[in-house]
């Protein structure tokens, strides 16, 4: 049974978990370190404890402290959220060993699946199609750069680096020629090392063009193995998804059929239990290869949640608990579509930003999901992932979907710290994207030397005679100090010139 | 009322007129709406609903769908922005530094690289020169904004 369930995350995902957990009829223990005491995940626990000491290491990465506060609020089950502990072996037998609910799948499965070397050895001995490509052994960084040489001259380029203990695109390293190897192979371990603590980084042939598409799984305790239909997410930047969106627009009805029958023996190659995704690559040619098992909740999840109707955060609870899963015969209904919502300046490089949200008006109405950690008035810090929220929305057909999208992008507001909303609107009207022909490379494909707004001259002229009553009308100094009207001189003469600098 | 303001790097002045409650310029009224947002008829007849919001020296401004950063420029304040390209995009680590001083640089060539939110980002060179001044090395910690290196 569960009943108290410590989340061990913040930010948004922390939100969803801990509604799932006010609408599951449970207590709910949030954790939190100080620079996020005031965040809004905070409030929607039913107690929330503080985590001592500053950095993430010692606050959301600290064992120890976390399985203490476990213990001493009376939480009889963990949920890890995505990112952090969420996919650390050590951690899940800790919870378990300590007596507490592990709300996810076993050790052993987050090991085996984890390590995307191992991941790949356990996935072709189960019959499940790898990329071509090749495990690196060695440990030691001059004997490892020697073997990946070699490797790569076996696999050919363009290949692709990535590091054994990824994820999130970090140490990952495109490499189009012989002559860049060396490089990337320095720049993926450094980068491996920083973020996981593992600079071993394997090869795999680079399959330009293909979709990413991923099988949604979940299996109880009860030997029920079952798939909740596929995603596409092949819309990346810096190997990071922004849009994703279920169906996949090129999918049958067929392929389905075998890619949902591969990730169950994926899942069961692992005695897997829970909810967990197998992510692959379809190639133009319709052949599907097993990328990585993410052994946890992921964080495109809202779209199938809208098309099969299944709260998979819910189910992950009640098969925790040791219940059946309580999904019957799934249906695929209509179409949904997410986009990641980014403090990022999509016009250099995709860069995090950072700033105070001083307005954040997000849109509502028929078919509109945001799944968000924040609110108007908090702060962007640099301190945690820049994602600010997920924006969902569901039609009867991907047509109407992307076209509530864009109204839902335009009714957005966000102020004072840049974000990704405006790429994103213009994302959508991306012929590839209308015509459902994305792939891995579109981002780079359509803007090859970064993306610039489009913006109609009249519009910025507006813009700037907003900018003009704004300063006038004294309205900043309203919110700031008290009110100090300044009243702007009736004029005959009203103009707008530009000089160049 | 005429202001001067800064819009991606162009500088444009601004002067907006009065009509009773109403603010004019170029064809387009507007009206400030009682929950603050401004209220535009455009001279092509559409209507717009916008939200503005100052921090620091910017107007931040959208308009049907578009953000606009909108820089107040005060007046007599001087005109030096620096090149912000060669200045910390974000808070971090300086992981390597790929150029020497008096090393003559290509445009894309990469400068420095820099640890933040665990990525490395490349600071990279917008246009061709000497570098004549680094200000940091490897493993030195750096705040957004400042300047990293400074090139003729």
């Amino acid at each position: 049974m569960v009943s108290n369930v410590l989340v061990a995350n913040r930010g948004e995902i922390a939100c969803r978990i801990l509604r799932a957990c006010s609408e599951a009829g449970l207590s709910s223990i949030a954790i939190y370190a100080d620079n996020d005491a005031n965040s809004l995940f905070v409030e929607l626990a039913t107690k929330s404890v503080r985590l001592e000491g500053e950095s993430i290491t010692d606050t959301y990465l600290n064992q120890q402290q976390i399985l203490k506060i476990a213990k001493e609020n009376g939480a009889d089950a963990i949920h890890p959220g995505f990112g952090f502990l969420s996919e650390r072996a050590d951690f899940a037998q800790a919870v378990i060993d300590s007596g507490l609910t592990w709300i996810g799948p076993s050790a052993m499965a987050i090991e085996k699946m984890g390590d995307k070397m191992t991941a790949r050895t356990t996935m072709k001995a189960a019959g499940v199609p790898v990329i071509p490509g090749e495990e690196i052994e060695q440990e030691d960084a001059e004997e490892a750069l020697e073997a990946i040489r070699e490797s790569s001259q076996r696999v050919g380029f363009p290949l692709l680096l990535k590091a054994s203990s990824g994820g999130g695109g970090k140490g990952m390293r495109v490499v189009n020629s012989p002559d860049e190897l060396d490089d990337a192979v320095s720049g993926a371990r450094r980068e491996a090392i920083a973020a996981f603590g593992d600079g071993r980084v394997y090869v795999e042939r680079l399959l330009t063009g293909s979709k990413h598409v991923e099988i949604q799984i979940l299996a109880d305790k009860h030997g029920r193995t079952i798939h909740l239909g596929e995603r596409e997410c092949s819309v990346q930047r810096r190997h990071q998804k922004v849009f994703e969106e279920a169906p996949c627009p090129t999918m049958t009805p067929q392929l389905r059929e075998r890619m949902g029958k591969a990730a169950i023996l994926a899942a069961q190659a692992v005695d897997y239990v829970g909810a967990g995704t197998v992510e692959f690559l379809l190639a133009s040619s319709g052949e599907f290869f097993f990328l990585e098992m993410n052994t946890r909740i992921q964080v495109e999840h809202p779209v199938t949640e809208m098309v099969t109707g299944v709260d998979i955060v819910r189910e992950q609870i009640r098969i925790a608990s040791g219940e059946p899963m309580s999904c019957g015969e799934l249906i695929i209904r209509g179409h949904s579509i997410e986009v990641r919502l980014y403090a990022e300046d999509a016009t250099n490089n995709f860069l995090p930003a950072i700033g105070p949200l001083v307005v954040f008006q997000p849109p509502v109405g028929p078919g509109v999901r945001l799944d968000t950690g924040v609110r108007q008035g908090d702060e962007v810090t640099p301190n945690y992932d820049p994602m600010l929220a997920k924006l969902v929305v569901w039609a009867p057909s991907r047509e109407e979907a992307l076209q509530r999208m864009r109204r839902a992008l335009d009714e957005f507001v966000v102020l004072g710290t840049t974000t990704n909303i405006r790429f994103l609107r213009e994302l959508c009207d991306q012929e590839d994207v209308i015509n459902g022909s994305t792939d891995t490379t579109l981002i780079d494909r359509v803007w090859p030397n970064g993306w610039k707004p489009n913006v109609p001259k009249e519009l910025l002229n507006a813009g700037l005679m907003i900018a003009g009553i704004s300063e006038s009308s004294g309205k900043h100094r309203k919110t700031n100090s008290e009110s100090q009207t300044i009243e702007g001189p009736i004029s005959p003469f009203s103009t707008i010139s530009r000089r160049f600098p | 009322m005429q202001y001067e303001f800064r819009v991606d790097g162009e500088v444009v002045e601004v002067t907006v007129g009065k009509k009773g409650e109403d603010w004019v310029l170029s064809g387009n009224n507007a009206s400030i709406m009682t929950d603050g947002r401004i209220k535009v008829e455009m001279s092509d007849g559409t209507i717009h609903f916008a939200h503005s919001a100052k921090v620091g020296d910017t107007w931040w401004i959208h308009l049907s769908g578009h953000i606009f950063c909108i820089e107040r420029i005060e007046p007599g304040a001087t005109q030096d922005q620096g090149d912000a390209s060669l200045s910390a995009p974000m808070p971090g680590k300086i992981l390597q530094v790929l150029v020497k001083k008096g090393q003559k640089v290509e445009p894309g060539q990469a400068l420095m690289i820099l640890e933040a939110m665990k990525m490395e980002h490349r600071i990279v060179a917008s246009e061709e020169g000497i570098i004549n001044s680094i200000f940091f090395s490897e493993g030195d910690q750096v705040q957004q904004g400042v300047p990293l290196l400074e090139m003729d």
